[in-house]
């Protein structure tokens, strides 16, 4: 299972930096940011960091055949 | 992906929700229930004659409440300082700072210091309550020497 990380700092004037890791692609990411768009309120601004230009994730699954 | 997001805070909640992170928020910048200081408040005011008051908004705030809990309020108080805090007629959060021998602009700055406390301390238990319903697991929590409260939360996706 991929971990995912969020590192929050909530301001003495509760303004929050969310800083989210571990999701490569936009579109998997969003999701996550949505989240906190709901607890907290309104997206001042946001940037993307390297990963956000990896390929989005795909699941792969392996399967052994035994005979 | 990876992104770094600001979000400005909304605060809409009911009246414990609010009540509770005014009390918290209180607490930490050193303030009491009135209750407990209203001795030393009327001492302080026997020495002193000059009061002073300021009503402050807390901003983007709506304090849901029914028809019986419109009129509540919570009074916090620190060296001759009392907060009361009330919601107005349009749902808003409200404060009014009074104080003796307190200028205008040191009530203000100690209104909007203490507002700004609460709407962290609403923002925080509101992540907390959210990350243990998601069972996220938050494996790092420290406040800084500038009171920003820093959280590192973990969680695992099938």
């Amino acid at each position: 299972m991929p971990q995912r990380e969020f590192d929050i700092t909530i301001g003495a004037d509760g303004e929050v930096e969310l800083h989210v890791k571990g999701y490569k692609g936009k579109t998997s990411c969003q999701g996550a940011t949505k989240i906190f768009e709901q607890i907290v309120g309104e997206i001042k601004s946001q940037r993307e960091t390297n990963e956000a230009y990896e390929p989005d994730e795909v699941v792969q699954y392996r399967i052994d055949h035994r005979h | 992906m990876g992104a770094i997001t600001i979000l400005a805070p909304v605060l809409v909640a009911a009246w414990p929700a609010f009540s509770a992170a005014v009390v918290a928020a209180a607490t930490s910048l050193g303030y009491a229930m009135a209750k407990e200081m209203k001795h030393g408040l009327a001492d302080e005011r026997r020495q002193t004659k000059a009061v002073n008051s300021v009503q402050l908004q807390v901003p983007r705030s709506e304090v849901v409440t029914d028809q019986l809990g419109r009129d509540q309020t919570i009074t916090v108080a620190r060296e001759g300082v009392a907060v009361t805090f009330s919601r107005d007629a349009r749902g808003k959060a409200t404060l009014c700072v009074t104080g003796e021998g307190h200028s205008q602009a040191a009530l203000q700055a100690m209104g909007e210091e203490l507002s700004q406390r609460v709407v962290q301390r609403y923002v925080y238990q509101k992540i907390m309550n959210e990350m243990k319903t998601r069972q996220f697991l938050v494996v790092e929590e420290e406040t800084d020497a500038n009171h920003a409260i820093h959280l590192k939360v973990r969680h695992w996706e099938s």
